[in-house]
């Protein structure tokens, strides 16, 4: 297994404001697989993809990537490992406004010593043309494209996504799924995607349904379509 | 990842293209002001200890009654002390100024002549260079002392008097009434001998130190030189001194006469005795003479003895005067060393002071810029949050992300800090601010000094302050958890949290506003109380020379004062006697004259109520605001001369700011002294006396006071304008760029306001008005802090100059300032409503991607 979640607490707040958001959650992914976290608002598919990217301390439980342990790491150690392993995509794109495409894409090439050819991953994402512009000339779609490449530049092992789509319209949502799967077929990489859409699921080789910060389902897709096909995004 | 993020700092910059220009102007011109301010200092610090070198400037110098003998300067010579005279004489030249002439020197305090030449022959004379200035005299020129024309041959000046001050107890040089020339020495001797001068000629020697020999050991040994009144040839000494001190001789006289008297008596008694006896023997006069003679004889006896005994009267009174009442008198009037002597170095005391200050100044505006940039460095990473957070979360880490937003305020502050180096450094920058001393002090011409630290501390210092000041404001801010960025989570502080009850909306939005918004409200305040330290500094500037003004034209209520060296028997007509002792005290390293001055109760010119009592005094307001003290309060004064102190009990303040006085009663400070109980020395009056120049050390009128009072408000002028606006400006700057940023973290709630349907006005209430609040908050807390500060400095930054320092403000000042300051807000308010409307109902969308 290339990630492996054991028995994984978080909670929040103290006394009357105390949360417990996941209570013991014990799922594993497969090396190249692209995996959905779904669920109602709340569930804790948020805060499951953060603890798994470092960026949330979990109380218990144990999370190991590619057989590493990150429980109890330091800030300083997480980071490395973010540095090394993973890829962000958010629903807000969060590019730097005064850097163009190229450039913030290569903000993290930077990061790693095994980066891709970022020439490549541009024409692979359809942004050679709008490598030279700023954020603020960029569609939505164009810019969450820009987030991706900015994510896979590293070449990530793990892409932890959330809600790529959300602050997208269905075509452009399609076009970015599309890419995804592009980009897994292409790169292999194992990705984990946060969605509160129902038909993402149908694109990807395993779903995971929280509900009340526990796993409700857990199953691998076996009639998976392809993203260009799918409906009601 | 560096070389990628660093092209968006061009960006950054060219985005903001106005802030950076007033930000790097504000450093420009204040490391400009800085940086020449203290090369200038630099300058004439060095330049002024390399001239004295090379004009073999003087250890010291002292005066004398008389001219030393031959013999007692080859005993100098022996000790290891270098002397050369430096006796002059003072005229009054054609152009109604007073001009002390010298000889030209061969050892000590070399002239050195900045044009022309020195006088070579006769008919020649070299004009110190401030008088020249200020009279307009200039080579080749001809001026009248006395009968006699002098062709000017050169401009020069001599360590000496690189103050020019005509007597060490003035407040202020005055070079368009006082300056110094120097002539061949048979010229000076020519005339001297014509006596035209105003006064008698001072027998000054500068001296050089050789050999370990120290100042102390030098004037113990001149201590020891005395003079009897014979030597002294001048007329006016010895009508002095034969009606003073000359006295004993004719108490000498009067015992030899006494003694001589007794002893006639004596041999008269025993003639008339023995004749007596003749006349008893003859018989012819019966038993009738038995009797008288027997008188005769016992008178004689009587006699013998009277002479005896006044003869061992005469004796011991004679043992009694040699040991006791020495007429041999102490030659030495005066001892100075260079160190305490107000017309060496002066300049350089003066600058030392602009030296630090500025050094300090510099640096604190550079932590005001510095934080001003931290604000917006702030700003942005707050705008750019979710970005921060996402590239930590794609393993950016935070020092990279630190050193990125370092780059900016350093790199500004570096740029900045080297245009404002280099032009501060320009023979432009440092001469401009050489100028002030070079219209005040007699200096040569120096060339520019280049000091390493003041290019390190111009170059690297805006930099690392920036550095380091913007590494603590934003270290905070990068220390967020990268969750908690990305969704930029607001740290909610107690000042936030604070519950507000009651009162209408707008007042508690506008509070709201100030808690959200109090970092900027912060740097307002301390931009303005920069801007105000600044403003303070000329203020106390300005009161202080129009107080000196204004004071001294108030105070002094005598037209003339004349200070004798031989005082005349009787008290000139239309005069009133005082008699003054110039003392020392220090302050703050520097040792000023204080005269004290004995008066009668009743004198008309100083409302001083003196009264009896050797250790009772009243003091000027001078001497109370310069020193410190009041009433009740010890006052210490020393006697350099003897080694004696004075220990004094204050009584009260007498309003008199003209000079250092300490007023004492006439009677009981003559008993102090030890003078008769009708000296004097110096006369008060409302006319001019006829006095003869030679008995007099100086004479000085209540017009040339005014003149040499009102030099400061001339000199000071310029530089207080140039510092006012210069304040004005940072402050102006200041206040626009924080309150703009200010409006921009808010570009989203105003957007908000817009789209709910308020009016400009009601958004200008909301939003600039609760500013205008901090702003007046400001200025009444800054106004008085400010005062406080630069009143509590500026005793270190005058404490070589000798006038009390009466800082206080008219309240019309105060209400002015604060106007002037609400007036500069309301100057900025136009330019931060236009960017107020230029935000549209849309931004908050934009904002929200």
């Amino acid at each position: 297994m290339y990630l492996e979640v054991s028995h994984l607490k978080k909670s929040y707040g103290e006394g009357g404001s105390y949360a417990e958001v996941l209570k013991g959650v014990s799922v594993s992914v497969e090396k190249g697989v692209m995996c959905v976290i779904q669920g109602t608002s709340g569930s804790g598919k948020s805060t499951l993809l953060n603890c798994i990217g470092g960026l949330d301390l979990m109380d218990s439980g144990s999370i190991k990537v590619d057989g590493k342990e990150i429980f109890g790491l330091s800030q300083e150690k997480l980071s490395d490992y973010r540095r090394e392993n993973l890829g962000f995509i958010f629903q807000f794109y969060n590019l730097v406004p005064n850097l163009t495409v190229k450039e913030n894409i290569q903000v993290c090439e930077y990061l790693s010593d095994h980066s891709m050819d970022i020439d490549e991953l541009m024409e692979t994402l359809g942004l050679t043309e709008h490598q030279n512009k700023f954020p603020s000339q960029l569609s939505g779609g164009q810019q969450q494209r820009c987030a991706i490449a900015r994510a896979l530049i590293k070449n990530p092992k793990l892409l932890l996504c959330d809600e790529p789509t959300g602050a997208l319209d269905s075509k452009t949502s399609r076009d970015i799924l599309v890419l995804l799967e592009e980009v897994n077929k292409k790169y292999g990489t194992t990705m984990l995607i946060v969605t509160h859409n129902n038909s993402i699921k149908n694109m990807v080789d395993q779903v995971i349904f929280l509900k009340d910060g526990q796993i409700k389902k857990n199953y691998r897709n076996e009639t998976k379509v392809p993203a260009s096909e799918l409906e009601d995004l | 990842m560096q070389k990628i993020l660093r092209k968006r700092i061009f960006r950054e910059l060219k985005e903001n293209l106005f802030r950076y220009i007033a930000l790097g102007l504000m450093i420009i011109i204040g490391m400009f002001i800085v940086i020449s301010l203290v090369a200038a200092a630099e300058t004439i610090m060095t330049g002024t200890e390399l001239a004295s070198k090379e004009q073999a400037a003087e250890d010291g110098q002292f005066s004398l009654f008389a001219p030393l003998t031959d013999e007692e300067k080859q005993k100098l010579k022996d000790k290891g002390a270098a002397i050369e005279e430096h006796f002059y004489l003072d005229y009054i030249a054609d152009n109604d100024t007073v001009l002390r002439a010298f000889k030209i020197r061969q050892n000590i305090d070399l002239l050195r002549a900045d044009t022309g030449s020195l006088p070579l022959k006769d008919g020649e004379i070299l004009l110190e260079k401030r008088y020249s200035e200020e009279t307009g005299l200039a080579i080749g020129d001809v001026i009248q002392i006395g009968k006699h024309s002098f062709k000017i041959c050169g401009i020069g000046t001599v360590p000496d008097y690189e103050a020019p001050y005509r007597n060490l107890s003035d407040p202020a040089i005055d070079s368009s009434q006082f300056g110094i020339a120097f002539f061949t020495e048979s010229d000076y001797e020519m005339l001297k001998k014509e006596h035209n001068s105003i006064q008698s000629e001072e027998y000054v020697y500068a001296y050089q130190l050789n050999d370990g020999l120290t100042d102390k050991e030098l004037k113990e040994t001149l201590q020891d030189f005395t003079m009897s009144a014979d030597d002294i040839e001048d007329v006016y000494f010895q009508e002095y001194w034969n009606r003073t001190g000359g006295k004993i001789e004719d108490f000498k006289e009067a015992l030899k006469d006494l003694s001589d008297g007794a002893e006639e008596l004596s041999d008269g008694l025993s003639q008339l005795e023995s004749a007596m006896g003749g006349m008893q023997e003859s018989g012819f006069f019966g038993n009738s003479l038995d009797d008288y003679a027997y008188g005769v004889s016992k008178t004689a006896d009587g006699a013998e003895e009277l002479a005896d005994g006044i003869s061992e009267f005469s004796d011991e009174t004679e043992t009694f005067i040699d040991d006791n009442l020495n007429v041999e008198l102490s030659k030495l009037t005066q001892f100075l060393t260079a160190e305490d002597n107000m017309r060496i170095g002066a300049a350089s005391d003066d600058v030392a002071i602009n030296k630090s200050v500025g050094l300090f100044a510099g640096v604190l505006l550079i932590v005001l810029i510095a934080y001003v940039i931290s604000v917006f460095v702030v700003h942005t990473i707050e705008k750019e949050s979710g970005v921060i957070g996402t590239l930590y979360a794609l393993g950016v880490k935070r020092k990279e992300l630190l050193l990125h937003y370092l780059i900016l305020p350093a790199a500004v502050t570096f740029i900045a800090g080297i245009i404002g180096t280099l032009t501060g450094y320009s023979s432009f920058g440092v001469r401009s601010e050489m100028q002030d001393c070079y219209l005040y002090f007699s200096l040569p011409n120096l060339e520019v000094v280049h000091k390493a630290y003041l290019f390190v501390y111009g170059i690297v210092m805006p930099p690392v302050v920036a550095a380091v000041t913007n590494f603590c404001v934003i270290r905070g801010k990068l220390k967020k958890p990268a969750l908690a960025l990305i969704r930029n989570e607001q740290k909610v502080t107690n000042a936030k949290n604070i519950r507000l009850k009651g009162g209408d909306f707008i007042r508690i939005f506008q509070i709201r506003q100030f808690l959200r918004e109090k970092r900027t409200a912060f740097t307002v305040f301390f931009g303005m109380f920069f801007s105000l330290l600044i403003c303070m500094l000329c203020m106390n500037c300005y009161v202080l020379c129009k107080h000196v003004k204004e004071e001294t034209s108030a105070d002094i209520k005598y037209k003339y004062m004349y200070t004798y060296k031989y005082p005349e028997e009787i008290v000139p007509q239309g005069g009133t006697e005082a008699y003054g002792v110039t003392l020392k005290k220090e302050v703050f390293g520097y040792n000023l004259d204080i005269t004290l001055l004995g008066i009668e109760g009743d004198n008309p010119y100083f409302d001083a109520g003196v009264e009896k009592g050797q250790n009772r005094v009243l003091i000027s307001s001078a001497v109370a605001r310069k020193y410190r003290i009041g009433t009740g309060d010890e006052l210490v004064l020393k006697d350099e001369e003897n080694d004696k102190n004075y220990a004094f009990t204050v009584d009260g303040i007498v309003p008199y700011s003209a000079s250092f006085f300490v007023f004492m009663d006439i009677e009981s400070m003559r008993e102090l002294m030890g003078e008769n109980e009708d000296y004097y020395n110096i006369i008060f009056s409302d006319d001019a006396l006829n006095i003869d120049s030679g008995r007099l050390y100086a004479s000085v009128s209540k017009e040339e006071m005014e003149k040499s009072a009102a030099v400061f408000v001339d000199l000071m002028g310029p530089m207080i304008t140039t510092l006012s606006v210069a304040s004005a400006l940072i402050f102006i700057v200041v206040m626009y760029l924080m309150l703009k940023v200010m409006i921009d973290r808010s570009a989203s709630s105003i957007s908000m306001m817009k789209i709910f349907g308020y009016r400009k006005k009601e958004i200008r209430r909301l939003y600039l008005n609760g500013q205008l609040l901090v702003v007046a908050v400001s200025a009444l807390i800054g106004i008085p802090a400010s005062k406080a500060m630069m009143n509590a400095a500026y005793p270190y930054m005058i404490s070589n100059i000798a006038v009390g320092m009466n800082l206080s403000f008219e309240w019309w000042m105060y209400i002015g300032l604060f106007g002037a300051i609400i007036g500069l807000y309301l100057i900025v308010t136009p330019l931060l409503m236009r960017r107020i409307n230029k935000i549209l109902p849309a931004e908050i969308l934009k904002n929200r991607e």
